[in-house]
């Protein structure tokens, strides 16, 4: 007994001063590095999608470092862990910028981090690049969104469903500020093209039964479901819809979240042609894209899928490295100055891409695509060329006339 | 009318479900007071389970076969969650015993580090699991369809209460085991090994709880985070139900599954369940004990 | 040797002093340049509306029993209370892009109280306060306890947080009140260094204070009543006490204090959400004072700064993958063995230990 207190008496000692003295931090101060942040959930609910886009980044670091690096120093990088919970990503944050003083940050996935952190990066001063599509309506100065703008994917999308003739929307998405942006965003569109929105549904989002929503939408028999569920969302609402037998051919779908990982999870079989729209697929036929799924799979595993997320989080590092590289400085300005140049591209995996210089969101092309069976999107639409980024919509008639813009 | 129907047989078969899950906890802390706070970790471990069970059929097996995995996985999920319950009970419950809130405590840490062994283990990203060919589709009734797999549940949750009756009441360990928890000195000096009984006791409600994640791996995401989703109407489905009796727990997870479908049809989801919860609250407030109460002098 | 002393007559007194003490002189490192990055000085105020909410939940679980696994409301309550007189500061009294988007044209009527700093700050103890006495004056009347009591108060945050995200043209849904600044300003920064510290000493100043309320009601017979409804509630009610009366007063106080925590770290963090309603964030106030000691007061407290200060420097860089274990096998090993927490375990070695320095002292 005396033996086991003593015991357990060290091993709370020894987690106390591991926990005061942090053994977490990189203390590696040599002249030929450069640190960066890495900010995702790595713990809690949304891990399930972060990681994917946290390998992404960490395998553009490795790449860039075999090449020789950034100005001739290393990249190394401090990962914090934001534990899908806002305030975490804040406090995260904050460490990152003011005592790691990284020179950037790669993170968020969800709105409600993105949101948390970025009045911390205006205030430091510094600079964050969100490698996520999302709602929109957002501009930051310190912030490069390197994911789809909502003219980069939500209205393509729709405009695609209004030329293939689908005339009856309804609208499911997650109880969260995505969805509910982007529905507003649909009926504006809807309405300008005389397209009857015949139902709209918020799933919580821990949500695991979608019987009564399904009822829903059987009541209303909408000729295709403009979803924007997020996470474990989908992987219900998907099964608990192929268990009364309803495929592509009863309800069409086009979804805004999922992604090839999604699909994996889900389960090919079931998602057997219904419509995604993104900027990328892992199919997406380019010679950087090849390179890249191959580097990925290597590092990963072959069972891994390259995303439309992890590809922006992977061109985001590319673009970081690209813009030091014209700056020939780390420091914050001179790189935000090099990005508002507009000045700043790569040869991306989904094909060229460039910084605007005016909203800090990338130029894109645009892909729909259809799930196959082989658990692979494959493109059935895509932009003749890259579309460039509007985050407030103002250069649509119809977003102007419904007053989508934010105030002020 | 065909409205009516539909919301019956969904309100029944989320019923069905929140039953499954919290027939375990009916166990664990009806009849122990262990607060198990890990018990959605045993449904994710249960998921988890079905999840690896179909991975080696179908790789070792002929596809022929391959459907009937699902029914190998119940016993697997059964058999897996059992003998982790029985370790769990072992090396800390038994410690905790009298100490309600500690164990609340304890379970909780617990459930951190079985989430976080099952990031390690299958990754962060989510599984799947195929569903098995003969639950796909479902029986039409003019409009209503009623799916095989939702069906299934409903017969699988009826089954596994009929064993749970037939353990606790008809067995010899059943009786031990209610002797035990209604008066222990006294069934110690009976000659019942107490230790065993309340190992094994455990182990069968973490059992269940494995039993109930098999169901949910054909619902929902298969994740590290899948029985946080699940574990609070299971409390309130016993609590509301009444502690130690398996009839209430019956009627509170019907109460809790209805009436969230019916509110959830003329209102948004997350309206729906802060609409459910507060009626549960307001209930409670009335019967503090639950709708059915074992009568007893015992005033603490 | 008269530290010693001062330790065994009032050790948790002298821990308290010694805590407010380290704290209280970080703002001066930081200045001197000792200390890296202002932004240490933030987190540890973040960790003293902790420790001011652990205080509350050890007053209702250490001392009377209740465990409430729903603390998160009212912190959430007294933050976003704090949130929206800072979110309509920041808008100078406009309406918010979300309410815009939610199809608001004019101010909602519930926001309009929180125009104005004296009713804010009013509302922030009202509010949480008000709230605690409605849920406990029932549950308690209706002599609701134990482990029943602890999942109605889990179902209730449960339920009050789908409330504040079905609520998104009010509330902003799940990502909830943010860019906003303190009530002093900008606190981020060196520029703006004189604001974080006059808010850290602010809030060090509200720690003592709540420290000290607790101390007082705990020390009197009002505490010894406390315990008498811990250990053994029936006797307490037949020597005639009205204990309900007593558990709702207890409860209130609690929530308020809980308010309080919330609005500091509102201030803080600079932005609130509903996630910090939820279970998962409520159950970890509990942790932390049976980390720290329950029925302490200052083990509250201690909690509070050890575990956030572990989570902090644990859940980055190389321990990033395995921080869960490590914590959840703190908490385990802690409630297994060391029921008292650290103050227990100090309070059990300590005397001993003192004991044998005092022997060397007197050979040599």
């Amino acid at each position: 007994m005396n033996l086991k207190k003593t015991l357990l008496t060290t091993l709370a000692a020894g987690a106390l001063t591991a926990g005061i003295f942090g053994c977490g931090g990189e203390e590696e101060k040599s002249q030929a590095t450069v640190k960066v942040g890495l900010l995702h959930s790595l713990t809690g609910p949304m891990a399930i999608s972060e990681k994917a886009v946290r390998d992404a980044e960490v395998l553009a670091i490795e790449q860039i470092n075999a090449a020789g690096g950034v100005l001739g120093k290393k990249i190394i990088f401090v990962e914090e862990d934001g534990a899908s919970e806002p305030a975490t990503f804040a406090t995260k944050a904050e460490k990152l910028v003011d005592i790691e003083k990284v020179a950037t940050v790669f993170g968020c996935w969800t709105s409600s981090s993105r949101k948390a952190v970025k009045p911390i990066f205006e205030e430091y001063k510094s600079l964050l690049w969100y490698p996520v599509q999302y709602e929109g309506m957002e501009a930051s100065p310190n912030i490069v969104y390197t994911g789809a703008a909502p003219n980069q994917q939500i209205v393509p999308a729709i405009e695609y469903l209004i030329e293939k003739g689908y005339k009856k929307f309804f609208l499911l998405g997650s109880d969260y500020v995505f969805p509910r942006t982007a529905n507003m965003i649909i009926n504006a569109q809807a309405k300008a093209a005389g397209i009857s929105v015949v139902g709209e549904e918020y799933a919580d989002m821990d949500q695991t039964d979608f019987a009564a929503i399904i009822s829903k939408i059987e009541v209303a028999k909408p000729d295709v479901i403009v979803n924007t569920l997020n996470g474990t969302g989908n992987v219900s609402f998907f099964k608990q819809m192929s268990e009364k037998n309803y495929t592509s051919k009863e309800y069409m779908t086009m979804s805004f979240s999922i992604a090839e990982e999604e699909v994996s999870t889900i389960g090919p079989s079931i998602l057997k042609g219904h419509l995604v729209s993104w900027n990328y697929y892992q199919t997406t036929k380019t010679p950087e894209n090849d390179v890249f799924v191959a580097a990925y799979k290597a590092k990963f595993g072959s069972n891994r899928v390259t995303s439309d997320p992890a590809e922006a989080a992977y061109d985001a590092v590319y673009l970081w490295a690209e813009a030091v590289k014209k700056a020939g400085s780390f420091a914050v300005d001179s790189v935000l100055s090099v990005i508002r140049s507009g000045s700043v591209e790569f040869t991306a995996p989904e094909g060229k891409v460039v910084i605007d210089g005016k909203n800090q969101h990338l130029s894109k092309p645009v892909r729909i695509g259809e799930v196959a069976e082989d658990g692979l999107i494959h493109e059935v639409f895509a932009t003749p060329a890259p579309v460039s980024p509007d985050p407030y919509l103002t250069t649509y008639d119809w977003a102007v006339k419904a007053g989508l813009q934010p105030l002020n | 009318m065909e409205q009516a129907v539909n919301i019956l047989f969904n309100g029944l078969s989320l019923s069905s479900i929140i039953l499954l899950t919290s027939l375990g906890l009916a166990i664990t802390f009806g009849v122990m007071r262990v607060i198990n706070m890990a018990h959605g970790e045993f449904v994710m471990i249960g998921a988890y389970t079905t999840y690896v069970v179909q991975q080696v059929f179908t790789q070792f097996l002929p596809s022929a076969i391959g459907s009937l995995y699902y029914f190998v996985s119940i016993f697997a999920a059964f058999g897996v969650a059992f003998l982790l319950g029985s370790l769990l009970e072992k090396f800390v419950i038994s410690r905790l015993y009298g100490r309600e809130i500690d164990s609340l405590l304890a379970t909780w840490g617990i459930s951190l580090i079985l989430q976080q062994a099952a990031r390690s283990i299958f990754g962060t990203q989510g599984v799947n699991v195929n569903a098995p060919s003969f639950l796909s589709g479902g029986i039409s009734f003019g409009d209503c369809t009623f799916s095989y797999n939702r069906v299934f549940i409903i017969l699988l949750v009826s089954l596994c209460m009929v064993a749970v009756w037939f353990v606790m009441y008809k067995s010899n360990f059943g009786r031990q085991m209610r002797a035990v928890m209604q008066n222990r000195p006294m069934a110690q000096c009976m000659g019942i090994n107490s230790r065993r009984v309340d190992n094994l006791t455990f182990a069968m409600g973490s059992g269940f709880a494995g039993v109930a994640g098999c169901s949910v791996a054909l619902l929902g995401s298969i994740d590290s985070t899948v029985g946080q989703s699940y574990i609070v109407n299971s409390f309130m489905a016993v609590v509301l139900g009444g502690v130690g009796n398996l009839i209430g727990t019956v009627i509170g997870s019907g109460i809790i599954g209805i009436s969230s479908i019916f509110t959830e049809n003329y209102t948004s989801s997350t309206i729906a369940k802060a609409v459910v919860l507060l009626i549960v609250i307001v209930f409670l407030q009335k019967r503090p004990q639950g709708l059915f109460v074992i009568k007893s002098r015992n005033l603490d | 040797m008269r530290l010693l002393n001062l330790f065994l007559k009032h050790g948790s007194d002298t821990t308290f002093g010694i805590i407010v003490f380290i704290l209280a002189i970080m703002p001066v490192l930081l200045a001197a340049g000792v200390l890296n990055g202002g932004s240490t000085i933030l987190f540890l105020g973040k960790c003293i509306s902790f420790a001011i909410v652990a205080i509350g939940i050890d007053l209702i679980w250490g001392y009377t029993g209740i465990l409430s696994l729903g603390h998160g409301l009212y912190f959430g309550l007294g933050g976003y209370a704090m949130a929206m007189y800072l979110k309509l500061q920041a808008t100078g009294g406009q309406i918010t892009d979300f309410m815009h988007i939610g199809g608001l044209t004019e101010l909602p009527l519930i926001w309009k109280p929180f125009l104005h700093a004296p009713g804010s700050l009013f509302l922030i103890l009202i509010i949480p306060g008000l709230t605690a006495w409605l849920v406990g004056y029932f549950i308690f009347k209706n002599r609701v306890k134990g482990v029943y009591f602890s999942i109605i108060s889990q179902a209730l945050t449960w339920a009050a947080c789908s409330i504040f995200i079905a609520m998104s043209p009010y509330t902003n849904g799940n990502v909830g009140i943010t860019e906003i600044k303190s009530i002093f300003g900008s606190i981020k920064g060196s520029a703006n260094q004189g604001n974080m510290f006059t808010l850290f000493y602010i809030s060090l100043f509200a720690l003592v204070l709540i420290y000290a309320i607790s101390r007082f009601l705990v020390t009197r017979k009002f505490g010894k009543v406390l315990i008498a409804i811990r250990d053994g509630e029936n006797r307490t009610y037949f020597s005639g006490y009205p204990v309900s009366r007593f558990k709702t007063f207890i409860y209130v106080v609690s929530a308020v204090f809980a308010g309080i925590a919330g609005a500091i770290f509102v201030n803080f963090n600079g932005c609130i959400t509903p996630s910090q309603m939820t279970i998962t964030y409520s159950i970890g106030m509990v942790i932390w004072v049976a980390i720290g000691g329950r029925g302490t007061i200052v083990g509250a407290v201690i909690g509070a700064f050890f575990i956030n200060i572990c989570e902090y420097n644990l859940s980055s860089g190389s321990t990033v993958e395995i921080w869960q274990y490590i914590i959840g096998i703190l908490f385990c090993v802690t409630i297994l063995f060391f029921k008292g927490g650290i103050v227990g375990l100090v309070q059990e070695k300590a005397p001993n230990f003192i004991a044998k320095i005092r022997d060397r002292k007197v050979k040599a």
